[in-house]
């Protein structure tokens, strides 16, 4: 039995890279291109989608013996909401303008698939600390290439990076870059780039 | 009159899926044949416009009234998950035929974030019921319109020499970037 | 069977108390920060479009929230209200002073909008808001493009962005006409 388990390390650092929910499973893909116009924006989707999962994963598989097949997604739908109600008052009370930069998109994390399916495929399989390291990972995982994102969109659509001025005048903003097609475009091509330097071949997304 | 302006917005001005994002999961997923995306994209619009009426009662008549604010997530995704299993059993009893087609689509719906999305915008614009109403037809038409489109480019891109790395999801967002450009060209149209 | 519903019943009561319980003491602890951070924001907005002020009063008119802005002595400085309509891509609201003798306006500034970055979004700009200092709304706003305003109810329209600037000027022109209603007929009525 724990000849056949993975190390510690690889349920943490498999969200980097080799697993990663954006790039690789293409998965919560909603946030990742609608807050990414900047750098801190990316950054806090990604924190406060970081504290969500890694809440719910632990919690889940604290609970895992106790709930029934029949209504466990129904338990870890609530169990997210309401870890999501908390990020947003927390939000609201704490980083007003955040909050408000974020806007629905902060509730709109209760459907990110990625959240949901943590808790399903792994935290209701495993025990607490792997759940813990397994969350944390994939979280972490999405927060870089959010930040990532940001940092891109806002270098060529503002101009700056986590909004402290990049150029001098001569610099025009590509202002595409802030709107909605820059968020397909940027995501497109790094997941694309990213696909050539692993040599894979096309990806799919793996929720619906 | 209003109402018009209001499905109009939602389907074509702010497109739900090429200017707020929501609904690009079943975008990149779904949106391979034009058959398939037609389905799928009828089995969301009804369920918007169910969730629209229904989270808007239970908004208005429970969370308002009782002053409960920091309910409102959770209560409207029960509702939706309740709903989009209650449609599949009404929609399993009533038509078989109905069911082939959209059955398959049904479970995946309730992860859907263009139906949260649609209840929490709605209570944002603090719509009043029928132009809640008219707000789920518009974002499930503007949903249906996005992804048949997606399917009908992706049909064709089938036939084109798509480098290997871009194959699938990158070569989606690519063509969704380029469709949210054309898309900006509505922008205005009701504003004045 | 039986057992198995009981369980399942259960479960999920247990979750939805717990859910709301917890839920119901972190609102009860964010609640007073978040109203108190709406409550600054609110009323920076109002000293910003009326001169002077260091206080409010917050007065209400058939369903039209009105802030009558004071200053040190405790004496009237203007009116502020909030004014909306529809922008270029979403709603546009803004905070509008008016002079207590309600002949034309003290300020403007943008609370909230969805304008075309680099575009529509310059609404947001000072320069653009320093427009409605003094600015006079009878017969109604106008813009002008591409040159300087001439007459004392003109502004001049953001270049590229003339739905995002007239918007603004008709929200404004809708908005105020109705508040100096209101408070004239309450002056004649006293």
């Amino acid at each position: 039995m724990a000849a056949k388990e993975l190390p510690l390390s690889k349920d943490f650092f498999k969200g980097f890279w080799k697993e990663n929910p954006v790039t690789v499973q293409l998965l919560g893909l909603c946030p990742t291109l609608a807050v990414t116009n900047t750098a801190i924006n990316g950054f806090a989707m990604g924190m406060a989608t970081t504290f969500v999962v890694v809440s719910a994963s632990t919690l889940v598989s604290i609970i895992k013996r106790l709930v029934p097949r029949q209504v466990r997604i129904a338990t870890y739908i609530v169990i997210i909401a309401s870890f999501v109600t908390m990020a947003d008052l927390f939000l609201a009370a704490q980083f007003p303008a955040i909050s408000k930069a974020l806007g629905p998109y902060v509730p709109l994390i209760v459907v990110n698939c990625l959240i949901l399916g943590r808790s399903e495929a792994y935290a209701s399989k495993h025990p607490v600390h792997r759940a813990f390291l397994d969350a944390l990972g994939m979280g972490l995982g999405f927060t870089w290439v959010l930040v990532l994102l940001g940092i891109i969109r806002e270098v060529l659509g503002f101009g700056s990076i986590f909004s402290l001025k990049m150029f001098g005048d001569w610099f025009t903003p590509w202002i595409v870059m802030i709107l909605p097609p820059g968020a397909f475009f940027t995501l497109g091509i790094i997941v694309g780039v990213i696909n050539y330097i692993t040599g894979k071949e096309g990806s799919e997304t793996t929720c619906h | 009159m209003e109402v018009i302006l209001v499905f109009l917005s939602a389907a074509i001005v702010n497109n739900f899926v090429l200017t707020y994002f929501l609904g690009i999961c079943p975008f990149v997923g779904v949106s391979k044949k034009v058959d398939t995306a037609l389905n799928m994209g009828m089995a969301t619009t009804f369920v918007m416009t169910m969730t629209a009426a229904v989270t808007w009662l239970i908004y208005h008549f429970i969370i308002l009234r009782y002053n409960l604010p920091f309910l409102e997530y959770v209560a409207f995704i029960i509702t939706i998950a309740s709903l989009v299993q209650f449609v599949e059993m009404f929609i399993r009893k009533a038509s078989p035929a109905l069911f082939r087609t959209l059955g398959i689509f049904l479970p995946l719906i309730t992860t859907n974030c263009a139906i949260l999305g649609l209840a929490l915008f709605a209570v944002l614009r603090e719509y009043d019921f029928v132009e809640s109403i008219f707000f789920g037809l518009g974002a499930g038409a503007g949903f249906t319109l996005a992804l048949v489109i997606m399917a009908g480019i992706r049909e064709e891109l089938e036939l084109a020499d798509v480098p290997p790395a871009l194959r699938g999801a990158p070569i989606t967002l690519l063509v969704a970037g380029l469709l949210a450009l054309s898309f900006m060209g509505f922008a205005g149209l009701l504003s004045v | 069977m039986n057992n198995k519903i009981l369980k399942m019943v259960i479960v999920l009561t247990v979750t939805g108390i717990f859910s709301g319980g917890i839920l119901a003491t972190v609102y009860r602890v964010a609640e007073p920060r978040i109203e108190e951070n709406r409550l600054k924001e609110l009323k920076e907005a109002i000293f910003i479009v009326l001169p002077d002020t260091v206080d409010y009063k917050e007065i209400e008119r058939n369903g039209t929230v009105l802030y009558m802005g004071l200053d040190k002595e405790g004496n009237t400085t203007g009116y502020a209200f909030v004014s909306e309509g529809p922008g270029f891509q979403g709603k546009i609201r803004m905070m509008v002073g008016l002079n207590k003798d309600l002949k034309h306006l003290t300020g403007m500034k943008v609370l909230e909008q969805v304008e075309t970055p680099g575009l529509g979004n310059r609404i947001a700009e000072e320069d653009f808001q320093n427009q409605f200092k003094g600015l006079q709304f009878e017969p109604e706003i106008e813009y002008v493009k591409n040159k300087k305003p001439e007459k004392p109810n003109e502004i001049q329209a953001i270049t590229g962005a003339t739905i995002s600037s007239r918007a603004v000027a008709r929200a404004i022109t809708k908005d105020v006409k109705r508040v100096v209603k209101i408070l004239k007929e309450e002056g004649s009525g006293s």
